[in-house]
């Protein structure tokens, strides 16, 4: 099937909209088709992948107007009337199409400490409980800051995905930044981020926890 | 971080979900509600220039111009009110798995309540 494919470019401080005509199978990944755009059409197309099966989170854009990983999204089932728009990711600063810079998120990790493992608590039997540890599935997309109202306008905003990790760590002690506006306090519940996590973090449950055991001493506020 | 971005973010509705939507028309209501008070207040003080012009102002109001601006100004701030109370049980980190369900209720009740609002106003109050 031929689509219609408008990316949103932006070269030298300049915003531009380019429409490019492929041939492609309905069941290809946006990415696919992007990554053909750039080796048959424009060499000069920036944008960013690593993994292509949705683990690494680089490829986090905005595809006809929603966040997606574009490498685990067929692009049959986002074209309208064949068309499909690419901006980049809401919320950072835009590098070069669809590139953005992160490190607004990356850059907060150093104001907290989150574990690197997530504690869960394993019932056997319904008896017995086991604690145990778990990796993160947070990919540190960004999906859910570009699609949180409140990190799109309030840049000092700590964001979904760190408030998510720290309040996963199951840490009793979190730094007096996370009870601030620019912490838990900053969340409205608008809850964008959980509907468009590509792994199912449910990032604004996760920091409303964290503000109901804030809130109840079960977390004490340090610093 | 300009006004023009805020609302651009806020008011993004373009493939939302219903809690993102929800969170929009709460803000939009708030601040349709804002300008609602400061219209009040000029009006009332139209008193300052005698009992007539505050009458005659009135006036303006009172016929079917009136109930369609009493009605949205009703439904404005039943949906406030309904989407207010969902966001204050789940911001403050309750019923966190049933949300959805919860903004269906409110949503039911808000249209329930502007409904018998609206039947108060048409064939009550006039």
């Amino acid at each position: 099937m031929r689509y219609k494919v408008v990316i949103r470019r932006y070269k030298d401080g300049r915003i531009s909209f380019d429409t490019f005509e492929v041939e492609a199978n309905p069941s290809e990944s946006v990415l696919d088709v992007v990554e053909r755009i750039s080796i048959e059409k424009d060499k000069t197309l920036v944008f960013e992948h690593a993994c292509h099966h949705g683990v690494c989170g680089a490829c986090g854009m905005v595809i006809n107007g929603v966040e997606r990983l574009a490498c685990i999204t067929r692009i049959g089932d986002v074209a309208r009337n064949g068309v499909v728009v690419l901006e980049p990711l809401r919320g950072f600063k835009v590098i070069s199409d669809l590139a953005v810079d992160k490190s607004r998120m990356f850059g907060r990790y150093r104001h907290v400490a989150p574990s690197t493992l997530e504690k869960l608590e394993l019932r056997l039997n319904n008896a017995v409980s086991i604690p145990r540890e778990k990796l993160y599935d947070c990919l540190e997309c960004g999906i859910c800051y570009s699609a949180c109202p409140i990190a799109n306008t309030f840049p000092e905003y700590l964001g979904p995905s760190l408030l998510a990790l720290i309040s996963r760590s199951g840490n009793e002690r979190v730094p007096r930044v996370v009870d601030s506006r620019r912490g838990v306090w900053g969340c409205h519940a608008a809850f964008e981020c959980s509907v468009r996590c590509p792994v199912n973090f449910k990032p604004g449950e996760s920091i409303l926890k964290l503000r109901r055991n804030i809130i109840s001493g079960r977390v004490r506020v340090e610093g | 971080m300009g006004l023009r971005d805020a609302f651009t973010s806020w008011f993004r509705i373009k493939g939302r979900s219903l809690e993102h939507v929800s969170f929009a028309i709460r803000r939009l209501t708030g601040i349709i509600m804002a300008f609602y008070l400061l219209g009040h207040l000029v009006d009332i003080t139209t008193l300052l220039a005698g009992p007539e012009a505050y009458s005659q102002l009135l006036n303006l109001f009172a016929g079917p111009m009136g109930v369609v601006i009493d009605s949205f100004l009703w439904a404005v701030l039943v949906i406030h009110g309904t989407l207010g109370i969902y966001s204050a049980i789940v911001e403050m980190g309750f019923l966190l798995e049933h949300r959805r369900k919860l903004l269906v209720i409110a949503w039911i009740c808000a249209l329930l309540f502007i409904l018998l609002g609206v039947e108060v106003i048409i064939n009550v109050l006039r």
